[in-house]
């Protein structure tokens, strides 16, 4: 990687191509989301102006509060967070234990089990929306945590297995033989000797599943009728509707709502960039 | 070491959640749509079995045959446009190293980790008539009069701009990841045989990110016809469904036209259809790596 190679030698000229077609694609990617931060400081009056970004005269951190309060924010940015955190875990923990079943274990139906697990990544979600919430109404699990951790567990499995059983292939079974020597079960193997291996592959499904369901709100919506357990996307949501008129403060609304997954982007860019390529390549 | 991994019991335990989650949450519900598909029901009362009749509607129902259209037509906008884009500005991104690469991945990638919800009113306001951003930029060019982006001839286009705008990083960052896999050394040869840098791109990059794109562009079909929450809450499929999705239409049968037995029978057919598309196009592709 140190030095340059040949063929990225790097001309002038070519360098300025480089960098005006970047900046180009950069600002159509972030300008909209400038215009929203610009927009959300300033006051509803401002924002009827000719240009393209407005300087309040004084900056209207007021409209975060109204939008801090009035969208929920901590609540619902709670239930995101627990939610979003028992999907990942449990998610983790079964298809770490299924990859190993179907790859690992020797069995007749093995192949078809997988495939059957699989299957899952084909079907569309939103077709799933109808039976369920039917489904949910009879059980009387509608407006609980269950009506969101159940589907949401549910859709992030088959990719979540086909990246176990991928990364499997790459944990050497001399390990596992070495372990049952020394007298271990299959249940030791699989959370003593084989997930701490499995840690970089643990960081691409947990990414995986995150990014899936954080922003997810479909589901949240047909499913759930109280504030109880209502996920961080439904401060937006609900809010257009109540202050239809206060463009200001929905703006503010928004880019609160989208700030947390900012936030940890920008933090955690480098292991989320790689998980995501390594997810999709593999998916 | 073969008992041990042969044992039925302890197979059972590691299989079994997996089984009953998937039983429970896909398995179940897309048997109560067969079932229901079949039936006329409002949500509330008895459904009335009414055999193939809703399968029969579905044949001249032109809303759900303009939301396969749409669906063509996203999935048209992603290869031709959102993808070119993303290949050319991976290879381009693939020039820079350090902190202005990390800066440009980073910028590049954002949207993508936003709300599909701030998303779609973040562009909603973008599209406003009296302060939009869009308008603005228009009347610095000289337009006059505010352009109507959601009227029924311009919706669809809107809603297009912003799924392509919206997935580019994905596709993006998924290609540069490929274009980081060729071999150095390729590139090495060429330059030592006095290819230039499009010669190199077309000859080498392009025909070594086949897989990649095969992968990509599959992709980029299915979610075409998966597409729902954007166009939800952009247009809720309007107006006259003029930017439907079928995902949008069948949940807007059930829920809002109550018609759930109908929605159930359209809830079938959508997933028969997707189920085909990606076995075909997975068929397609394999079938070209071989040959």
């Amino acid at each position: 990687m140190g030095s340059k190679i040949a063929g990225k030698k790097h001309s002038p000229a070519g360098k300025i191509i480089v960098w005006v077609v970047l900046s180009i694609m950069a600002v159509i990617q972030i300008f909209p989301l400038v215009w929203l931060v610009d927009f959300s400081l300033a006051s509803s009056n401002e924002m009827f102006t000719s240009g393209l970004l407005v300087m309040p005269k004084k900056i209207q951190w007021g409209n975060y509060a109204k939008a801090f309060v009035d969208g929920h924010f901590l609540l619902y940015l709670k239930n995101s967070i627990i939610i979003n955190g028992l999907a990942v875990l449990l998610v983790l923990i079964i298809s770490i234990m299924a990859a190993f079943a179907v790859h690992r274990m020797r069995w007749k139906l093995s192949g078809f089990v997988k495939t059957l697990l699989l299957l899952g990544m084909m079907i569309p979600i939103h077709a799933t929306l109808l039976p369920n919430y039917k489904l949910y109404n009879t059980l009387n699990i509608t407006d609980t945590c269950w009506a969101l951790l159940i589907p949401y567990v549910a859709f992030s499995l088959p990719q979540a297995l086909y990246l176990m059983t991928g990364f499997l292939d790459s944990v050497p079974i001399e390990l596992e033989e070495a372990a049952v020597m020394d007298g271990c079960g299959i249940y030791r193997i699989v959370f003593q000797v084989v997930i701490p291996l499995l840690k970089p592959s643990i960081a691409t499904v947990s990414i995986m599943t995150f990014l899936n369901n954080w922003n997810e709100f479909m589901m949240a919506r047909t499913y759930l009728s109280s504030p109880k357990w209502k996920t961080l996307p439904f401060s937006v949501l609900e809010f257009t509707g109540q202050y239809s008129s206060n463009y200001a403060v929905q703006f503010a609304v928004m880019a609160l709502t989208a700030a947390p997954a900012v936030i940890v982007y920008i933090i955690l860019n480098k292991h989320i960039t790689k998980g995501v390529a390594m997810g999709a390549v593999k998916g | 070491m073969k008992k041990l991994y042969g044992n039925k019991a302890v197979i059972t335990t590691l299989i079994l959640p997996g089984i009953l989650v998937f039983m429970f949450a896909i398995f179940l519900p897309i048997c109560m749509s067969v079932y229901y598909g079949f039936t006329e029901y409002s949500g509330m009362g008895t459904a009335k079995f009414i055999g193939l009749d809703n399968y029969k509607e579905i044949l001249h129902d032109g809303a759900f045959g303009k939301s396969l259209f749409n669906s063509l037509l996203l999935a048209l906008g992603f290869i031709f446009i959102q993808h070119p884009l993303a290949i050319i500005t991976a290879a381009v991104l693939d020039k820079l190293e350090g902190k202005a690469e990390s800066f440009f991945r980073c910028v590049l990638f954002l949207p993508n980790v936003i709300s599909v919800a701030v998303i779609a009113y973040l562009w909603k306001f973008i599209y406003n008539p009296d302060f939009g951003l869009l308008n603005n930029i228009l009347h610095a060019f000289g337009q006059k009069e505010s352009v109507n982006f959601f009227s029924t001839e311009n919706a669809i286009w809107a809603v297009l701009v912003v799924l392509v705008w919206h997935g580019f990083g994905w596709g993006m960052l998924i290609y540069y990841t490929g274009i980081k896999n060729i071999d150095p050394v390729l590139y090495e040869a060429a330059a030592i045989d006095g290819s230039n840098t499009f010669q190199t791109f077309f000859k080498i990059t392009l025909p070594l990110m086949k897989p990649v794109i095969q992968i990509n562009v599959t992709m980029a079909i299915i979610s075409a016809l998966k597409q729902m929450e954007t166009v939800y809450l952009l247009t809720g499929g309007g107006p006259g469904n003029s930017t439907q999705f079928a995902a949008n239409y069948l949940y807007q049968q059930a829920f809002k036209a109550f018609k759930y037995g109908y929605g159930n029978a359209l809830g079938v057919i959508f997933i028969v259809i997707c189920l085909i598309s990606t076995v075909l196009l997975n068929t397609i592709f394999r079938k070209k790596k071989e040959a």
